[in-house]
């Protein structure tokens, strides 16, 4: 485990109950947008089972489906390069910029990069790497890592934004104004995009049948960055692939919405071939994924399009903070995927849940993800980490029992958890696993049964 | 042992039993009747404009009235008389303050417009502009992402994107702000063949 584990930073994040509020609420804010854009969306339940079962067959056929990748984008003109791991990934990326003799480069949004900490590994190595989605920016000027995978900066306030302009673009001291900063960070961005010979982009998607990949922003950043740069490189886990174009039709329907409730991002951009004169990478990354495909129980996280929806609607994320996680991937998906990383380093994170099932209830690919969270619990006990294990069920319980809106927030599941968890430890961990059922996710979440049987 | 056989060998251990591809076709309740009305409202509400016009002249006259002579207009259309001379570098266009392309079709869930780089005259140009502005043909509005893909399964492109609207960010406290890098406004011209002009003059 880390220095402090998730009861610890989460208890420092509460120690400004207002900011905790306003926090809890704004992500509970963008959870209602979410819910709002998918009622507008008579088969969405539809659309999240097909997406569902694409994703089943592809982790099924994935070692043929990057091989048909491979041979398609190789054709396209693209140089595709193969990551065993984090430190590889890094190696190739700064492998190519220094082959190119670039040692400043601009980057959009990649949790990829940020699993794999390649703007520290490339800070080493003297190249400048600007991040240029704008949340992103501001966590990287502040020293930070981002808090949440699509809001980068949610933590942050305007003010303290403002501040952080103030002292490195220049802007006028006081000014929190979200238009102007924006406006700010428009014109320091620019000037990056165009004196940046190499840029970096994450993938969304990539399509094993044509060998073009997808990235979505509402920037513009990603398309600013590549379309301007001689050299672009694309970074993905390897379970970024879809079978065939056509199935994109059902997770860009998806993902938008799931995020932030808009009906899709104002760019999804679909990279085939470099153009004239540009070099075109694509880097693909193994980091552990291979290991966790292995794992029944687990394996399904791979399904996972990055939405963040579980992030919004986690009551034990909404009030404790991206940063209390202490990985690149937060929320309850983080939950899941770090510990296959490193099991011990990120023992604490499955006991950062109340199980309460919103997560599931909202992913768009079906990710049983409470169910995922309460295995992981019992694996941690298996590996020899049950004192740990205790010790860290009885701090996350307090904790979610002295802030009480943790569970009033995740609603008649949270009442549920309060009802089945024994309060005194002393029992032993044996009538927490034995003695529960873990509640069938509903299908519907009130809001939707509520506006069905109300016709 | 390379480390492309390494995790091709990891995976294909690792891969669980083959599942099926489910159909792709969506159940087409709740469809909208008039998919261009939907398109404009779904756009306007993702802070882009719409003008339904009978024809290119009348997309002239439209951005001859908003568009003074001492700024950059770059059209990559051929209806509209003023084709842009070809563009060496994209970094040149970074003073344009409209461009005028000319997008493949619109999809009404969403107000997104399709391009692909043959209609862009640099990959970069509809990014870069201050402003930007899609022509679309009113027949060629979509429901939903099932049909835009139905369009374009095989077609054949080295870059394409949907765009929807301006660029924008809400990363500072939720606060919408249209104009993150990209383009501040976005406009579509949707050209109705049957429409008469009449009322305008
Ligand atoms: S687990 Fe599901 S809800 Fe969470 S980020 Fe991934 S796709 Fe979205």
């Amino acid at each position: 485990m880390s220095k402090q584990d998730h009861a610890a930073l989460a208890d420092a994040f509460n120690k400004d109950e207002s900011r905790v509020d306003w926090h809890d609420q704004t992500l509970w804010f963008v959870r209602e947008k979410r819910d709002k854009a998918v009622n507008k969306v008579p088969e969405w339940e539809w659309l999240r089972e097909t997406a569902s079962q694409i994703k089943n067959n592809v982790l099924s056929n994935l070692s043929e489906y990057l091989t048909q990748f491979e041979a398609q984008a190789v054709q396209n003109g693209v140089v595709v390069h193969w990551a065993a791991d984090a430190n590889e990934h890094n190696e190739i990326v700064y492998g190519l910029l220094k082959k190119h003799g670039v040692d400043r480069m601009v980057k959009s949004k990649s949790m990829l990069t940020e699993e794999c900490h390649l703007n520290e590994f490339l800070a080493e190595k003297g190249v400048d790497v600007v991040d240029t989605d704008l949340g992103e920016r501001v966590v990287q000027l502040a020293g930070e890592p981002p808090s949440h995978i699509v809001l980068p900066c949610i933590h942050k306030k305007k003010e303290e934004i403002g501040e952080i302009f103030h002292e490195h673009l220049g802007t006028p001291a006081g000014n929190a104004d979200p238009q102007f900063l924006t406006h700010a960070a428009r014109l320091h961005l620019r000037e990056k995009f165009l004196t940046r010979k190499a840029a970096l982009t994450g993938v969304n998607f990539a399509v094993a049948e044509t060998g073009e990949f997808v990235v979505c922003t509402n920037e513009g950043n990603a398309d600013m960055g590549a379309h301007l740069a001689d050299i672009h490189i694309a970074c993905m886990g390897i379970e970024k692939l879809i079978p065939e174009r056509k199935h994109l039709g059902v997770f860009l329907r998806l993902l938008t919405r799931s995020a932030t409730g808009q009906p899709v991002t104002t760019y999804s951009s679909h990279f085939k071939k470099p153009r004239p004169g540009q070099e075109m990478h694509i880097v693909l990354v193994d980091n552990g994924r291979s290991t966790q495909l292995g794992k029944k129980d687990f394996r399904n996280s791979l399904k996972c399009i990055r939405c963040a929806a579980c992030f919004n609607t986690c009551p034990v994320y909404r009030r404790s903070g991206g940063h209390s996680y202490h990985t690149a991937v937060a929320g309850p998906i983080g939950s899941i995927l770090s510990p296959n990383l490193d099991m011990k380093k990120y023992a604490d994170l499955p006991f950062a849940s109340t199980l309460c099932g919103s997560c599931s209830n909202v992913c768009p690919v079906k990710i049983d993800i409470h169910d995922q969270l309460y295995k992981w619990r019992q694996v941690i006990v298996q590996e020899g980490y049950a004192p740990v294990a205790k010790k860290l069920m009885m701090k996350t319980m307090t904790w979610v029992l002295s802030h009480p809106s943790v569970y009033h927030t995740a609603g008649k599941a949270g009442r549920w958890f309060m009802l089945n968890t024994p309060f005194t430890v002393n029992n032993g961990l044996n009538p927490w696993w034995k003695g529960r059922e873990m509640p069938e996710a509903p299908r519907e979440s009130f809001g939707q049964w509520y506006k069905r049987n109300r016709k | 042992m390379s480390s492309k056989d390494k995790i091709l060998t990891a995976v294909k251990a690792s891969q669980p039993e083959q599942r099926e591809l489910p159909p792709l076709e969506p159940p087409t309740e709740g469809r909208p009747a008039d998919p261009a009305k939907q398109f404009v409202e779904v756009l306007e509400a993702i802070g882009g404009r719409a003008y339904i016009v009978s024809g290119w002249e009348r997309i002239g006259m439209i951005l001859k009235e908003a568009y003074t002579a001492d700024k950059r207009v770059v059209s990559g259309c051929a209806g509209l008389g003023f084709m842009m001379e070809s563009i060496d570098d994209p970094h040149s266009l970074e003073n344009v303050e409209l461009a005028v392309l000319e997008g493949h079709f619109g999809v009404a869930e969403n107000g997104a417009c399709w391009i692909t780089e043959d209609r862009m005259m640099e990959r970069a140009l509809p990014f870069i502009a201050q402003n930007l502005a899609l022509v679309i043909h009113k027949k060629d509005i979509v429901p939903t992402m099932y049909e835009a893909y139905q369009r374009i399964a095989d077609a054949e492109y080295g870059f394409g994107t949907f765009i929807a609207g301006p660029s924008k960010t809400a990363d500072i406290e939720q606060s919408l702000v249209l104009g993150a890098h990209g383009p501040r406004s976005m406009t579509v011209f949707l050209i109705d063949e049957g429409m008469s002009d009449a009322g305008f003059y």
